[in-house]
């Protein structure tokens, strides 16, 4: 008798509760997209989720995927871990989302990817960059990356150091948490390993959220670096400069600085305007305009600046939109939105991405994502931001092991 | 005296049968809520043993829930313990380390011991962001192991449902142990003493009674009490992350305790459930969710200046007067 | 550590220790002074602080001519907050004196929301960042060490409002009231003074100093969402550490803070997280009510 009712309450249930799951579940491909979209984390988290929307705008009015509509299912992860594994539960429990492309941060990351083995609902994470999240004991069939990870981004930068051929003493400043650690560690060896003549003359670790960072860039100072590594990023970036520049420290360094962490941004030099630190090294997802950049990467600019209203556009929804192309991809391959086949039809997939093919790795469930490069300079059509000269591509297949 | 008991052996029974009935709704979705609210309400409640109590506002409640979420976590993943030891474990570690805080927190009065209690807790927040060998640091001790619940399957309706209700079921179990263990430490004559030393300290010391020594217990017994919410967190959330310990956390548990009711021993799970379903709903509607909530959060101060239980309590008062 | 056998390096970390005091203590004044006047703890004051910012940044990038501009849109950002503290402690604090003191808290909290919000919907959530003002750009050197030209502009403004609050506080027969305020604001009410409106003036005069730190700050750091909540865990610090309600005990607060932040590095190069909330802890141990202050009943 309990048992009756209670099947004939859970239906009910089921059925109040979502009106329309059997449509939905026919019809329309639910993603989730739990990402900081409130605090300092905003910064990034917002322009990202344009990236997904706007990818499923365009596939959307193109006839969907395998007939059926993409629809994105936002939610502010607050930049917290427990709070993304809230809304991630949420999305998977109460929305019946059949993906997640999303979270930030290096705790959001592993967290979420948690859950997603446990539901057995695929998580493409588009920007975390620790390595513990494809390390092979937290690997499991329904994680992967399309973003850059410490290791690529830390080996990127030493690879361009390597070639400072009057380099001789090195110095770092990152926060100390997982990712300044981990960037700064993978940039040392790779370094030792390519310029064993160098040295590691000083290392500066500001907690993360320092607001004053002078006393660091005075130690860093005293220490008479020749060449500077730095993992500042978004608004830390901005107050570093803004504290280091005064000191004398762009200057006594002849800007012989790399800082990557996406400072070379349009987010960042549109910021700091006139008070960008010309002539440091640094990197970026996305780019407007290049030398050699493919007519597919111009109409993307293009798009983008129509759908966001921005010229030239922000250069995170590249992160979300390559998850996204990666996901609808498996998902006509596998043609299922069945979890285990899209996770199949993902390893070893190949996209053409805007900037360039991209494959995800199938022993490590992590893409061969290179960044932009370059030095950023004054904008010689007179633009009052600073703009990347010299611009690369860094292809990190020959490093990422 | 006496007829409150009864009401109180009603309400809880009433409240335990009404939380045990969800997962028969069938929605995992409102397990998941319900478990949330569950353990939340038992983290409320160990803060309002301070709080409403013992009139000891702490403002580093979380730490405590963190290190029980950590202990217990670490114990299950790398220790293999089994869950029950690694739980209990966990309200040991949440315990002793308020023993040795409340030790110099008790001899401190009103805003001097929040803002020690405070201190405390960033102090146990910078260790647990730090100390990557052992909690993972910053990123946290991702995949907790969910216990082993075959022990459940033999009994005839529980044995027969999903993991998460089950585990659900388990959290409920325990909670609802550790709920009738502070009702009846709030009761006790310990308990009376406590709200005597927050009516009027100074005559309570004139009395003969050691006012910091009960402090002390009691302190030591509410971090037991969070350390034991932060073991079934940690294995909920699938990972225990600095957050836990960080300070808005413990703002959030404050918030349930007051909105909900610190004089009452209800008050704070009542907040607790509040908070946590209009945070679900108001995330999953909109992400200018700090405006509307921070407005709900005036609105209710104003409305409720006791609490929503107080409200309702006195609610329930008039109408007896008006019936008598 | 064998920097610290260089005289100018020491120079330099005294001279960054030194900033960073002066703003703690612009921020931090008024949340002491609210705290000893309208024994409230304003979990809000670093939303005002960050309005302040905000604002001036927004004024600022509006305004034509750059080296007059900065200063006046300071000006704007402090006046606007000022207003903006009356406003909130009309409409809405006046109506929390007599509750619990975590009751206020959580009322201060809310505020936090909803100030991130209006701030998140009003300026989006990209960093802003403002250009030192014209002339104030460079450095002058001073014993081998570099000064930040505008670092001693603020170290002039900073020595300006203390001499002011001193005075005004101590030399004013409004300060008088105010001070018996902080002793007794039963008996000043019975005395006849008009208290409701004291306290509004402190509060405004208390949002003015946080609008104006928000807005002084901004050439030295970026203007970003979340600059609120990490700063008023910052001043809680400097004000616990020298005394709640104490004025002298705020500077000192801060510049013990600053110093440890400054020298701490090189001592304990990866600490600096717990420093600030270690050294809390134990002003609280050993002297509760703060290097300066009065306990409290």
């Amino acid at each position: 008798m309990i048992i009756d009712r209670r099947k004939v309450l859970a239906g009910a249930g089921a059925l109040a509760i979502h009106p329309r799951v059997a449509r939905a579940q026919t019809h329309v491909i639910k993603v989730g997209v739990p990402m900081p979209l409130s605090g300092p984390a905003a910064l990034y988290g917002q322009p990202a989720l344009k990236g997904a929307e706007m990818f499923a705008a365009e596939v959307n009015a193109s006839g969907g995927v395998l007939g059926r509509r993409i629809d994105i299912l936002a939610r502010d992860s607050k930049a917290s871990a427990d709070e993304a594994v809230r809304v991630a539960r949420e999305l998977i429990l109460k929305e019946n989302v059949h993906f997640l492309v999303g979270t930030m941060t290096s705790a959001e990351g592993p967290a979420v990817s948690t859950i997603a083995k446990e539901e057995k609902v695929i998580l493409i994470a588009p920007i975390p960059k620790t390595d513990q999240l494809t390390a092979p004991r937290n690997l499991h069939p329904y994680v992967f990356r399309t973003g850059a990870n410490t290791t690529i981004e830390g080996r990127s930068s030493a690879e361009i150091m390597a070639k400072w051929t009057n380099v001789r003493k090195v110095a770092t400043i990152v926060h100390d948490y997982a990712y300044g650690q981990d960037v700064a560690k993978a940039f040392v060896e790779h370094l030792k390993r390519l310029r064993p003549d160098i040295e590691v003359v000083d290392q500066q670790w500001p907690k993360l959220g320092e607001a004053d960072y002078t006393p660091f860039i005075n130690a860093q100072l005293a220490r008479k670096p020749d060449a500077v590594f730095s993992g500042m990023w978004g608004g830390y970036f901005v107050t570093w400069v803004k504290q280091a520049r005064p000191l004398g420290y762009f200057e006594t360094l002849e800007n012989r600085i790399i800082n990557p962490a996406e400072v070379g941004s349009i987010e960042v030099t549109r910021t700091m305007g006139a008070d960008y630190p010309f002539g440091i090294w640094s990197n970026t997802y996305d780019i407007a305009h290049y030398d050699g950049q493919s007519e597919a990467h111009k109409k993307y600019i293009e798009r983008v600046s129509a759908f966001t209203k921005q010229d030239p556009p922000s250069t995170w929804p590249i992160t979300t939109y390559v998850a996204m192309q990666f996901l609808t991809e498996a998902i006509k391959k596998a043609n299922s939105t069945d979890s285990d086949k899209v996770s199949k039809a993902l390893l070893g997939l190949t996209i053409e991405a805007p900037f360039g093919r991209q494959t995800l790795r199938e022993k490590d469930h992590q893409a061969d994502r290179g960044q932009f490069y370059g030095r950023m300079v004054k904008d010689a059509r007179g633009g009052p931001n600073a703009v990347m000269s010299e611009v690369r591509y860094v292809d990190p297949k020959p490093f990422m092991d | 005296m006496r007829r409150q008991t009864v009401t109180g052996v009603v309400v809880s029974a009433a409240l335990f049968v009404i939380a045990a009935t969800v997962p028969v709704l069938g929605s995992r979705y409102y397990t998941f809520v319900a478990t949330d609210i569950v353990i939340f309400a038992m983290l409320a409640t160990s803060l309002n043993l301070l709080v409403g109590l013992s009139g000891l506002v702490s403002f580093g409640h979380a730490a405590y829930f963190g290190v029980g979420a950590y202990v217990c976590g670490i114990l299950m993943k790398a220790g293999g313990v089994p869950f029950l030891a690694a739980w209990l474990l966990g309200g040991v570690g949440g315990a002793l380390l308020a023993g040795v805080f409340g030790y110099f927190c008790v001899r401190l009065t009103r805003v001097y011991f929040s803002m020690l209690t405070l201190a405390f807790a960033q102090i146990v927040w910078a260790v647990c962001f730090k100390w990557n060998d052992v909690t993972g640091g910053e990123q946290g001790y991702p995949d907790v192991p969910m216990p082993d619940l075959a022990f459940l399957d033999w009994l005839p309706w529980i044995g027969s449902l999903r993991s998460g209700d089950k585990f659900y079921f388990v959290v409920l179990m325990l909670a609802t142990v550790s709920m009738l263990a502070m009702r009846r430490i709030a009761n006790s004559s310990f308990g009376r003493i406590l709200t005597c030393i927050r009516d009027n300290l100074e005559r309570t010391q004139f009395i003969g009674i050691d006012v910091r020594r009960h402090q002390l217990v009691v302190f030591t017994i509410a971090g037991g009490f969070a350390g034991l919410a932060g073991g079934l967190f940690g294995i909920f959330n699938r990972g225990v992350f600095p957050d836990f310990c960080y300070w808005p956390k413990s703002a959030e548990v404050l918030i349930m305790t007051i909105l909900g009711g610190m004089y009452s021993f209800w008050g704070p799970s009542i907040g607790a459930a509040v908070l946590i379903i209009l945070n679900q709903y108001i995330v999953s509607r909109t992400e200018y969710w700090p405006l509307v909530l921070g407005a709900i959060m005036l609105a209710l101060l104003f409305a409720f200046p006791r609490g929503i239980a107080g409200a309702v309590g006195a609610a329930w008062r008039s109408r007896d007067r008006f019936n008598a | 550590m064998l920097e610290l056998l260089d005289s100018g390096f020491v120079l330099g970390q005294l001279r960054s220790g030194v900033t960073t005091a002066i703003f703690l203590f612009l921020i931090a004044s008024g949340l002491s002074l609210i705290f000893g006047v309208l024994r409230i703890i304003n979990f809000a004051h670093g939303s005002l602080y960050m309005i302040g910012a905000y604002i001036a940044w927004d004024t600022t990038a509006r305004l034509p001519g750059y080296g007059v501009s900065f200063w006046a849109s300071v000006l704007v950002a402090a006046c606007v907050v000022a207003v903006l503290g009356a406003v909130v402690e009309r409409c809405l604090l006046r109506f929390v004196y007599r509750r619990e003191e975590h009751y206020q808290l959580l009322f201060t909290y809310a505020l936090v929301l909803i100030f991130s919000d209006a701030a998140k919907i009003l300026w989006g959530t990209e960093a802003h960042s403002v250009s030192r003002p014209h002339g104030l750009a460079g450095s002058v050197e001073l014993g081998g060490v570099r000064f930040p030209t505008y670092e001693l502009v603020i170290l002039a403004i900073g020595s300006m409002v203390v001499i002011v609050l001193w005075l005004s506080l101590n030399r004013t027969g409004y300060g008088r009231i105010i001070r018996a305020a902080a002793l007794d604001r039963e008996m000043l009410g019975a005395l006849g003074t008009d208290v409701s409106s004291l306290y509004t003036t402190m509060f405004m005069a208390a949002s003015f100093l946080a609008g104006l730190s928000g807005a002084l700050i901004t050439p030295i750091r970026s203007v970003v969402p979340g600059m609120d909540v990490e700063i008023i865990v910052d001043a809680f610090i400097v004000v616990v550490i020298g005394g709640l309600g104490s004025l002298w005990g705020t500077l000192l607060g801060s510049l013990v803070y600053g110093m440890v932040l400054a020298f701490g590095i090189v001592i304990f190069p990866r600490f600096s997280i717990f420093a600030a909330f270690a050294l809390m802890a134990l002003v609280l141990i050993i002297r509760p009510w703060g290097l300066l202050g009065r306990p409290i009943r």
